[in-house]
């Protein structure tokens, strides 16, 4: 397949690239320079622009939008404005084009931390009700979910939303405190890899056309359940093992 | 007499509404153009946090009547963004009460089916809805966290009551009289609390369809519809047989 991936020169953005590269063709897209891509097409410019979200859409199979936003944005922007448009406007117009160009599918990255307010003594799964906090960044992220979540309603796409523990790498956090939302991105990419097999754009009714999944690490005792991702092929390699002990209730 | 910024008060609406609160109400009135009958309006662009919060300092609650409806920029940066700085300035000011108000349009999706109370919001990918619903969701965000008060309306026509019979007509669902918004701003405005921070409310003065109900508003906020406002639109029982 062609593949189109936004927020490519993010960290994420760089290993769904690296995850998928041996399998398809990929076209990258963002509005910071991407690095050094090997044969993918690069596409430079905002999602905000309806011209350059339909170049960046035209002739793909597939669009995998991380969600991630430009550097400008992530590092604590002081306009919370600017991310919440870029968020939802810029979700809205890159879809809007994706339909247009007659895209089937596209995998949304969204966040497991429109949950934090729940207690630890609850198992989540996709059955929760997300209760996002008034922060301006996993709020965005929420909001962005529900306008790929509405553009599957009336269109003839199918759109995966993946709902991402905190992206980190296990070698990074050897020494740090756990954190049971840790998600190493190498399976944050293999999630990515694992939704674009999901090819129901044409299915008549619109709950087979939208799908979520939690995405999350291996972990015992868990609190954010991934049974449901594994359902589709999802299995983490990185699982933080050691900060979390295999015996059951007795994690630190 | 508390105060309340009164956001889009040069709309459709908010105009038609204003005589009748600012007898309960110390009424800041905000708008980008003036009032149609030249009350002193605040010029305050909703897409500006700093307008925003600028009108916002002293008042006890916040009440937004802006709408953008079509345009692919504005209805996202009024609806949603808009919504965005309305709370976050309620939560920088410390106000603990916002009244935000959003069409029907949020669940088209049931336009088919009856006795529709308060349902998930479905509103599809059109602008309107869609950025009235996001709007709607970082109101519940903020109220939540913030533990602002939060009502939120969803109207569709708005007008005045009729006159005289209407024949030969039905009525459009989802109709409210002028008197009824006043009545329901008042409740929205004057409850101490609502449940989770933040309750949407179908909000309505035509019960004959039974189509759409307003169980939710009677229940938590005591809104009734001050006349059955469908006895205006009675057929005459008189023979047509020749």
């Amino acid at each position: 397949m062609k593949v189109l991936i936004t927020g490519s020169a993010s960290r994420l953005g760089q290993a769904v690239a690296a995850e998928l590269a041996s399998e398809h063709a990929l076209r990258l897209m963002d509005e910071d320079p991407v690095p050094s891509t090997g044969e993918a097409e690069v596409v430079q410019g905002s999602l905000l622009e309806p011209e350059m979200a339909w170049r960046a859409v035209r002739g793909v199979d597939a669009v995998i939008h991380t969600g991630e936003p430009p550097a400008s944005l992530a590092a604590g922007s002081p306009c919370e404005q600017a991310l919440l448009e870029w968020a939802t406007r810029g979700t809205h117009v890159l879809l809007s084009a994706a339909v247009e160009a007659g895209v089937g599918r596209v995998v949304y990255g969204s966040t497991l931390a429109v949950f934090a307010a729940y207690p630890d003594d609850v198992y989540i799964s996709e059955r929760w009700e997300p209760q996002p906090r008034a922060v301006m960044r996993p709020l965005s992220r929420y909001l962005g979910e529900l306008t790929c979540r509405e553009m599957t309603r009336a269109h003839h796409i199918g759109i995966t939303a993946l709902r991402l523990g905190e992206v980190v790498v296990e070698e990074e956090v050897r020494d740090a405190e756990p954190n049971l939302m840790w998600l190493d991105v190498r399976d944050a990419a293999q999630a990515f890899g694992c939704a674009l097999h999901r090819d129901t754009g044409r299915a008549v009714a619109w709950p087979e056309r939208w799908a979520v999944y939690h995405i999350g690490a291996d972990i015992p005792n868990a609190k954010y359940l991934i049974d449901h991702a594994r359902s589709m092929g999802y299995e983490p390699r990185h699982n933080f093992a050691a900060q979390w002990s295999v015996e059951p209730g007795v994690n630190t | 007499m508390r105060k309340v910024l009164l956001l889009g008060s040069s709309g459709h609406i908010a105009p038609n509404i204003i005589p009748a609160l600012g007898q309960y109400y110390d009424l800041r009135l905000a708008d980008l153009k003036p009032h149609p009958d030249g009350l002193p309006t605040r010029t305050v662009d909703i897409t500006d946090y700093k307008q925003v919060l600028e009108a916002a300092q002293g008042v006890d609650a916040i009440a937004n009547f802006t709408v953008n409806r079509p345009h692919p920029v504005l209805s996202f940066a009024v609806s949603t963004t808009g919504a965005f700085n309305v709370m976050q300035a309620a939560a920088e000011v410390g106000i603990k009460k916002v009244l935000h108000t959003g069409p029907e349009l949020v669940i088209p999706d049931y336009g088919h089916e009856f006795d529709i109370g308060e349902v998930p919001q479905r509103p599809g990918p059109g602008y309107y809805g869609l950025t009235k619903m996001l709007g709607m969701e970082i109101c519940r965000a903020y109220a939540r966290t913030h533990g602002i008060q939060t009502i939120c309306y969803q109207f569709n026509g708005l007008g005045p009551k009729p006159e005289r019979a209407v024949q030969g007509q039905d009525f459009q669902p989802f109709t409210i009289t002028w008197e009824d918004l006043v009545q329901a701003c008042r409740l929205a405005l004057d409850i101490e609390v609502v449940p989770d921070d933040y309750q949407a409310f179908n909000l309505h003065s035509y019960m004959g369809q039974g189509k759409y109900n307003i169980d939710k508003a009677r229940r938590l906020l005591g809104y009734e519809p001050s006349e059955p406002v469908e006895r205006y639109y009675r057929r005459p029982l008189v023979s047509n047989r020749s």
